[in-house]
């Protein structure tokens, strides 16, 4: 069988993947990159949300081919309608900034890793994973063609199916209770009351979770939701029909683009790292907990694993030990703040259809620029006690 | 046995879940190692479109 050699072996170019190999291969290793799809990027499975700062802080310029839109407001809907209007200026919002053309930014970012030196193979599937002395071999197959690559690291970047690192031992699975199932269509014809608003739809429209319009031009939008699979019995799929057929903005328009895949909404996993192996992403639970949103930590951590995989290259040394520098650099920089949007996850979704509608009323009168965490907190006793007793128990 | 529906979109969900990772996800086809299935169904519940269909 055809045997490939390399110091890093990076399996899947999403955000997580192309991060990570364009580090690598900065940092002076020899890196090889695979995916499955015939298309980076293609089919996308998201809402396409991501952070403007988040995107600086790793220095990657913004380009025109792969912005649809830039978007500094959101709405927030409550079940009867009631909704709540943010903006920049007053509130710090994780995911907003740009929308992106997802096919075309996943290919951008490859090619960004390709410029560093990397390798890559479209429609090249792992299969398998074993231990070789002190390296890893995986059997790949593209083509029809089967064969064999060796590397001294390798980091499974494959997403929420996160089979790479449970190959060599990491508990990667996301159980039920922590994966959004969710669906989408891309559609023209949308009535966006503001088109540079994200619109958020909370309560029973999507169980366990959150619808979403999220405008890519003046009436185009994704409009989806996740719902947790522990909380209803009706699909993903089911769940947005129905909504897109309720929501007023959405009953004209037509649906150009179905998307669908896992969102794991659980926090960031406890192992990220073995010998000669590490995990990014989605496969690492790289995704903000709240909101869904794994983008830019899938970018960010892809930084951290790639140069730690680089340094580990020019040390000789593969080991669990070395590499869990880099479980360090996540857990500072990613998994602290997950636990915070873990807590305030739990708490939305603790609330009833007429809670979150009383939340929403309550905030009509409130002017929210100066709104500080014991007012909103006092706020939400006034609205509910019952909605107090839950939120003592997160904070 | 599990039977894939032609509307699956291959979006790996199901393999994600599947607590014996069991499921591989090709560009356009799943391959199950059934023998070792412990039939949880955790991959048939979490589907966003119910593309799995149990067959005795
Ligand atoms: C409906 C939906 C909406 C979302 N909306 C947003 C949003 O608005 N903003 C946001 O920030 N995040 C959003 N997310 C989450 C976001 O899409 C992911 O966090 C992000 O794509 C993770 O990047 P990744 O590189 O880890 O994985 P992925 O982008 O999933 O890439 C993994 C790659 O690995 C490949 N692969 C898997 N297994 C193998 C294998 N065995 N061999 C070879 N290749 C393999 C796959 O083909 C794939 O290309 C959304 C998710 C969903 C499902
Ligand atoms: S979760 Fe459903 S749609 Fe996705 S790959 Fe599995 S069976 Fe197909
Ligand atoms: S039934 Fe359970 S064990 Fe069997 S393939 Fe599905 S998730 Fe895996």
């Amino acid at each position: 069988m055809k045997l490939i050699e390399t110091d890093v072996l990076v399996i899947g170019a999403g955000p997580a993947g192309s991060s990570a190999a364009k580090h690598a291969a900065r940092g002076g290793a020899d890196v090889l990159m695979i995916d499955r799809k015939s298309e980076i990027g293609s089919p996308k499975r998201c809402a396409e949300g991501v952070s403007k700062e988040g995107l600086k802080k790793l220095g990657i310029e913004p380009s025109p081919r792969w912005i649809a839109k830039e978007l500094s407001n959101v709405r927030l809907v409550a079940p009867d309608g009631t909704d709540v209007k943010l903006n920049e200026e007053t509130v710090k919002l994780p995911e907003a900034g740009y929308i992106l053309e997802r096919k075309v930014f996943d290919k951008h970012m490859a090619m960004d890793a390709a410029r560093e030196g990397a390798k890559i193979m479209v429609k090249t599937l792992a299969k398998d994973l074993k231990r070789e002395d002190d390296s890893l071999v995986v059997t790949a197959e593209r083509m029809g063609e089967t064969f064999q690559i060796k590397a001294k690291i390798v980091i499974g970047a494959d997403g929420p199916e996160s089979r790479i690192g449970r190959f060599a031992g990491l508990k990667t699975a996301a159980k039920p209770k922590n994966m959004e199932s969710a669906a989408q269509f891309e559609m023209g014809g949308v009535e966006l009351e503001d088109p540079n608003s994200l619109e958020f739809y909370f309560g029973s429209v999507a169980p366990g979770g959150y619808a979403w319009i999220f405008p890519k031009g003046e009436d185009i939008a994704n409009v989806g939701l996740g719902v947790l699979a522990t909380e209803t019995d009706k699909s993903a799929y089911q769940h947005l029909m129905e909504f897109v057929e309720n929501c007023p903005a959405t009953r004209n328009a037509q649906a150009v683009e179905l998307n669908v895949g896992g969102d794991p909404v659980g926090g960031m996993n406890k192992k990220l790292v073995t010998d000669n192996l590490l995990v990014v992403g989605d496969a690492a639970g790289h995704v903000n907990p709240l909101t869904g949103g794994g983008i830019n930590t899938a970018l960010e951590a892809g930084l951290y694993a790639g140069e730690v995989a680089a340094a580990a290259v020019k040390e000789g040394d593969f080991s669990k030990k070395r590499l869990e520098e880099y479980q360090k650099l996540c857990e500072e920089n990613i998994g602290k703040s997950f636990d915070k949007y873990l807590k305030a996850k739990e708490y939305l979704l603790s609330l009833s259809d007429e809670e979150l509608d009383e939340v929403a009323k309550a905030f009509q009168n409130v002017k929210l620029d100066n709104i500080n965490t014991k007012e909103l907190i006092k706020l939400l006793v006034k609205v509910s006690p019952k909605a107090l007793v839950k939120l003592g128990k997160i904070f | 046995m599990k039977k894939i529906s032609e509307w699956c979109m291959y979006c790996g969900e199901c393999a994600g879940v599947c607590p014996r990772s069991l499921i591989e996800v090709h560009e356009t086809d799943l391959i199950f190692n059934e023998e070792n299935c412990k039939d949880c169904k955790l991959c048939i519940q979490v589907c966003p479109v119910h593309a799995l269909i149990k067959e005795e």
